[in-house]
């Protein structure tokens, strides 16, 4: 419909609200409460317009001006809050006039009144809406003579969210993000008039996703305890880049400042994150800049691994790469490697003449479905299928499928992008529950959110399937396989079939059995659902795609590593941390770790080259939908590390030959080849590309019997660097060895008690999390990428107890 | 034509009028009116009784017919308000009564409560049946603890007599109250602040819309009325809307409650035909000022004070007639206030009422009515203001008002415009002198 704003006329979806309106007509108007993809309050009161419009008469025509025949234009007694008004026919909004202009100075007056405007000391200046607004709108003196309000400055919301009472200037946007975004509600407003102040029932925020309240503060109230005091806004160098920590593919902005990341803010990415991200993405940045970074590389002379300059390690490791035949050499990249990354270690085999090549983690079914959802579709999906945790494994998909519940489809996009008042979002709004099932050995969190739960058997999976195939064939099946009664399974698998955008979802738990992940996509097939399945890392689902993969499954990496390769090139990874794996690696002729730490397997390494961390690299990583993202690289002070692309640089000046991948360009010419696009050209909205459908041939080496009743589980954050995060590692306590209160007592363990435990063989040090999410019998432990999601052997006859609790008299 | 408009009876415009009589009010302050045994002695129920027999729509229509507005302050006409819900599907509907008298200077529903909760129950039985609903929210104002206990003892009499429950009266149609008790804010007198508060959240206005007939309690159909309205549509299905409708004025019908509270001989509670004058209700039905008044409140704290004259005085007590003079009619609670009385005391009064009531919400009545506003009187009242202070408050207050979400805003910047409308030379005498025109005084020992 057509409305006027000043002199601008624009033609807006019924429905749009009166701000987009202004927006898209080119001028602006204030706003602190509004915020993209919430609903709009109409608290802050700043968007104040004068609205008028025509009105028809009981015949249904409209009312015209005597003397001009125009329509009349009966204008509003008060302003309008543009935000919360939508528009229609033929409507006037004036945002120009003094009217409008004493108002909104007005407005601006009474917010700074309580505000404490100590923008030197404030991590938010220079790039804060309030002080923004008020050099635009305010009028630059205030007449408000008496003593502001006082309220805590510092108070800790949680470890990682820092709260300044003062600066609030209660825009709800917190409060209503928590409630409507991931659905936690944890915050609340207290008091009220002008005592009101927002805060927690306890101490801490229990969601998976609070980091995002920083993000959308309009004012400095909201901080990241792991940026605060750390620098100002106009000296960090923002690097817009999509985030490794999961197969999602999430937009982030990398904030930098001489040299050291200093915050990953959530970038906008409307069809992926939109502009959320979750708190292992948001606060684990901190190990780049640990001191015991590796940042040159080490040669071992002596037995000591001692410094030495990039020519002299690269020509060590090509001089000694000669004695090998090809075959006996084993290059295994970490999954969350870019695309160019693997292009590189393909083209490092293939000069090196090995089928030896692999990227872990890795299981042997595909992660690329034959009928791919995209998380678009999930986000407007009318039946959706879990199996696993995604909150913890890939959690920005368990806020799209949030979004499924809400009803909402996602907004149109307006000029001025993503609508900044979509009055179709509602505070509170009722959930289409009934739309979820979710699945899982234990309790997970988006539970909460399903109108129908299934509690299944560690390792059941496979039968979970095939007792639901049964079940669409018009069969029955056993209620304890489906861990539901068979009349919500019957009723779920007919809301499956009877959707038309049905969606299922797995995770590592499916991948760590073929059959388990050929009855899912049997399944799928059987009721006409599309899937999405959550690879192990960033760019599991882009390497498999390039076929990062080993000629045959005796060369996967578990062979590798277990002896198959006798000279070995490993990125990221850290097999040695099973002592097993550690004793045969000791034994290698040649051990070249490409790392950021020093970890197990580097202590045995012959020669450790530094990597490059997820931030601090270009490249193109596909996530789980198969959509190709741009990352790139944060200025980031990383010495002389490298990512594979300049290891390969590196051992081919050695070589004295050119090898395809020896930079980010020339890998993405090579790619060009294969895939037919220029990824030198992609956006940072990512694209699509065609990609032939590779069935992995080849699987990984099933690992000895894994009888126990125990679990890797998938997490949030990044396990293998969660004890160099000093703020993640402060709110979880440490990696969770999670088990029922009966099996604690009868193992005479507490809660927060520091064990040491034999995961796989892997002695691993946990801290115990009591909780009844697990079922009594059942324990889990945290995944690692040597050690991805899927059942597990967990000793726990052998547990010793290294640190109790300590214990409060 | 004209000779139809001859014909038509003069409307009843006041309670002299020998046709009039007295009906809200009947039973209050009569000893055991609040039981059910004497309700019904008295034709209790049989008013519900006879709408069940009849359809929805025809209650609507009697009511339409009626005229009745919302006796709530806003006066909205109730029967379009009920043909405002959406058509009846599986969704529970919900007829919310609005009992939480809270602003300054109103105090007739307390008493219908008190001593006769029963005409309550009744008028939301019809209303219930009238808009489809089968349950009832009552929310009382926390502390009307007498009226809560009579209600709640009318309520469990009312079950124990098939009044309330499965097949109301021995008809098909069931309908239960729920009984809610609020905590003390007078912003759960607005409506959607109100259902947020039954519904266990913090008490804070929904943004309109959706209205309550679309989104109500728990996201339902609702529709909400205030209690002198349920009590009205009791008495309009028993004598008919058309005796209700020759009541009053052109816009305003039937009988309403008026408080008079202030220094008059009788403050209290009176029913006159709408459309009666300021100086019926407070000379010959409260027995006029025992000092000498200079303005008096016309519907409650929220609304504009007229000056104490002949004219002010002679005005009709009706919606439009009270629109015209610049003010509201409210709830009908008038304060006459003495001469004596500084006025910027009295105005700080209220301004403080406001400051503790606002929700903290939106912007100008957070900073402006509950922080700014009071703090300016209290420099002014100290002696310590200035005449630039007066601009600045008179700036301030237009900038709340129709600003904020919702009406609170406006109701404490109402007073102070008049306030500085009529009594501007209080104002500037206490800024120039550094003490009130008017000391001073204790008003309870004299």
């Amino acid at each position: 419909m057509k409305v006027t704003v000043n002199d601008v006329e624009v033609d807006l979806a019924p429905g749009t609200s009166a701000i987009d309106a202004v927006f898209a007509a080119g001028y602006d108007v204030p706003y602190f409460c509004s915020q993209e993809y919430m609903s709009p309050v109409g608290a802050c009161r700043m968007c104040l317009a004068k609205v008028g419009a025509p009105r028809k008469d009981r015949d249904g025509n409209w009312i015209l001006d005597d003397e001009t025949g125009e329509r009349t234009i009966f204008a509003f007694p008060a302003l309008l809050a543009t935000c919360t008004s939508a528009l229609s026919e033929g409507m006037v909004i004036d945002t120009l006039s003094e009217e409008v202009k004493h108002a909104q100075n007005g407005m601006i007056e009474f917010t700074l009144i309580n505000h404490p405007l100590d923008c030197p000391v404030c991590d938010k200046g220079g790039a804060c809406e309030l002080q923004d607004r008020s050099y635009e709108y305010g009028s630059g003196r205030s007449r408000f003579e008496f003593t502001k309000r006082h309220q805590e400055k510092h108070h800790p919301l949680s470890d990682l969210i820092t709260l300044d009472r003062e600066r609030c200037i209660h825009c709800k946007r917190c409060v209503r993000y928590f409630e409507e975004v991931p659905g936690d509600e944890v915050l609340d407003f207290i008091d009220r008039g002008g005592h009101t102040y927002i805060g927690t029932v306890e101490h801490g925020l229990p969601s998976n996703f609070t980091g995002n309240i920083t993000d959308i503060c309009p004012v400095g109230a909201l901080l990241d305890a792991t940026s605060r005091f750390r620098g100002r806004n106009w000296e960090y160098d923002h690097t817009a880049s999509v985030s490794l920590d999961d197969a999602s593919g999430s937009a982030v902005v990398v904030d930098a400042r001489t040299g050291r990341i200093e915050r990953i803010k959530a970038g906008l990415h409307p069809e992926v994150n939109k502009s959320w991200i979750d708190d292992g993405i948001r606060f684990g940045h901190e190990y780049t800049a640990d001191p015991e970074r590796i940042t040159r590389p080490l040669l071992r002379k002596d037995g000591e691994l001692v410094e030495v300059p990039w020519p002299e390690a690269a020509a060590f490791v090509a001089e000694r790469l000669k004695e090998f035949s090809g075959k006996d050499v084993g290059v295994c990249i970490r999954a969350d490697a870019t695309l160019e990354e693997g292009v590189a270690a393909l083209a490092l085999a293939e000069h090196l003449g090995t089928g030896q090549v692999d990227h872990a983690p890795r299981y042997g079914p595909t992660v690329m479905p034959p009928a791919q959802a995209t998380l678009q579709e999930l986000a407007v999906s009318d039946a959706i299928f879990v199996v696993g945790d995604v909150s913890e494994e890939v959690p920005a998909v368990d806020l799209r499928i949030k979004d499924a519940l809400r009803g909402v489809t996602p907004p149109p996009l307006l000029p001025h992008g993503v609508p900044i008042a979509d009055l179709r979002l509602k505070e509170r709004m009722p959930r289409k529950r009934e739309i979820l099932c979710v699945a899982a050995p234990y309790r997970v969190d988006l539970m909460r959110h399903a109108g129908t739960v299934a509690r299944y058997d560690v390792g059941g999976e496979e039968t979970l399937f095939r007792g639901l195939i049964a079940i669409a064939e018009g069969g029955s099946a056993d209620e304890r396989v489906l861990g539901m009664t068979l009349a919500a399974a019957k009723a779920f698998v007919d809301r499956l079939r009877a959707a038309k955008k049905a969606v299922i979802v797995t995770g590592g738990f499916v991948l760590s059995s073929q059959a388990a992940a050929d009855a899912a996509e049997r399944f799928a097939r059987a009721v006409g659902a599309r899937q999405l399945v959550l690879g192990p890392m960033a760019n599991a689902y882009g390497l498999e795609a390039i076929g990062v993969l080993p000629s045959h499954a005796r060369y996967d990496y578990a062979s590798m590593v277990a002896g198959g390769a006798k000279a070995l090139l490993i990125s990221n990874l850290d097999p040695a941390a099973d002592p097993a794996v550690a004793e045969r690696l000791a034994e290698s002729r040649l051990l070249v770790v490409h790392d950021m730490f020093m970890t197990a397997t580097a202590r045995l390494a012959h020669v450790v080259l530094p990597a490059k961390s997820g931030f601090e690299k270009d490249g193109t990583v596909v996530n789980l939908e198969g959509r190709f993202m741009p990352v790139r690289a944060a200025p980031v002070d990383a010495g002389e590390a490298v990512d594979v692309t300049g290891l390969v640089r590196e051992l081919g000046l050695a070589f004295g030959v050119r090898i395809e991948g020896r930079s980010v360009r020339s890998a993405r010419r090579s790619l060009r080849k294969t895939l037919g696009t220029d990824l030198e050209e992609l956006t940072g909205l990512g694209a699509f590309v065609a990609l032939p459908r590779r069935r992995v041939a080849v699987s990984v080496a099933a690992r000895p019997g894994v009888r126990g009743r125990a679990l890797r589980v998938p997490t949030m954050v990044r396990q293998e660097y969660l004890l160099r995060n000093p703020h993640l590692l402060a709110t979880l306590g440490g990696p969770a060895l999670r088990l029922h209160p009966d099996d604690a007592r009868t193992r005479a363990l507490s809660h927060d008690d520091e064990v040491t435990v034999r995961v796989d063989g892997v002695p691993r040090r946990l801290r115990v999390y009591v909780t009844d999410a697990m079922p009594s019998g059942v324990v889990s432990v945290p995944a690692l990428p040597d050690a991805p999601a899927g059942p597990a052997d967990v000793d726990l006859d052998g547990i010793v107890v290294e640190r109790r609790r300590l214990e409060v008299a | 034509m004209s000779d139809a408009v001859a014909d038509r009876p003069k409307p009843i415009v006041s309670r002299f009028d020998p046709r009039f009589e007295v009906t809200l009010y009947r039973h209050v302050g009569v000893a055991g009116s609040h039981t059910l045994p004497y309700y019904r002695e008295h034709g209790g129920y049989e008013a519900a009784k006879r709408a069940l027999t009849t359809s929805p729509s025809a209650v609507i229509d009697e009511v339409k017919t009626s005229g009745l507005r919302g006796r709530g302050g806003a006066g909205f006409p109730t029967g379009i308000k009920w043909s405002f819900m959406p058509p009846a599907d599986e969704r529970q509907r919900f007829i919310v009564c609005n009992a939480d008298e809270s602003e300054p200077g109103s105090f007739k529903d307390r008493y219908f409560m008190e001593d006769d909760p029963h005409q309550v129950i009744e008028g939301m039985i019809i209303a219930g049946f009238a808009i489809g609903a089968t349950r009832g929210v009552l929310y009382v104002r926390g502390e009307y603890y007498l009226a809560y206990e009579r209600l709640r003892e009318a309520i469990a009499a009312c079950h124990a007599e098939g009044i309330l429950g499965r097949g109301v009266l021995g008809s098909s149609f069931d309908f239960d109250i729920i009984l809610h008790r609020g905590a003390g804010a007078y912003i759960c007198g607005e409506e959607t602040a109100l259902m947020n508060s039954f519904e266990g959240l913090r008490a804070n206005p929904r943004l309109k819309p959706p209205f309550p007939a679309q989104a109500g309690v728990y996201g339902l159909p609702s529709t909400i009325n205030n209690v002198e309205t349920f009590a009205s549509v009791v008495h309009i299905m028993a004598k008919g809307g058309a005796w209700y409708a020759a009541m009053g004025t052109d816009d305003s019908k039937g009988t309403k409650l008026y408080q008079v509270s202030g220094p008059v001989a009788r403050p209290g509670v009176y029913e006159l035909p709408m459309g009666a004058t300021f100086r019926e209700l407070i000379f010959d039905l409260a027995g006029g000022p025992t000092m000498p008044a200079k303005a008096f409140i016309p519907g409650g704290s929220s609304t504009p004070m007229l000056p104490w004259t002949d004219e002010t005085l002679d005005l009709p007590m009706d919606y439009g007639s009270m629109a015209k003079a610049g003010t509201m009619l409210g709830t009908g609670g008038v304060i006459v206030i003495p001469e004596a009385k500084c006025m910027v005391d009295a105005i700080y009064n209220i301004v403080r009422f406001y400051a503790h009531e606002s929700c903290g919400k939106c912007t100008p009545c957070r900073e402006g009515v509950a922080t700014w506003l009071p703090k300016m009187y209290q420099k002014l009242l100290a002696g310590l203001g200035t005449r630039e202070d007066l601009v600045v408050m008179e700036d301030m207050v237009r900038n709340m008002r129709g600003t904020a979400f919702c009406p609170l805003a406006d109701a404490c910047a109402m007073p102070v415009q008049a306030s500085f409308k009529y009594f501007r030379h209080e104002y500037e005498h206490l800024v120039d002198h550094g003490e009130p025109l008017h000391a001073r005084r204790d008003w309870w020992s004299a």
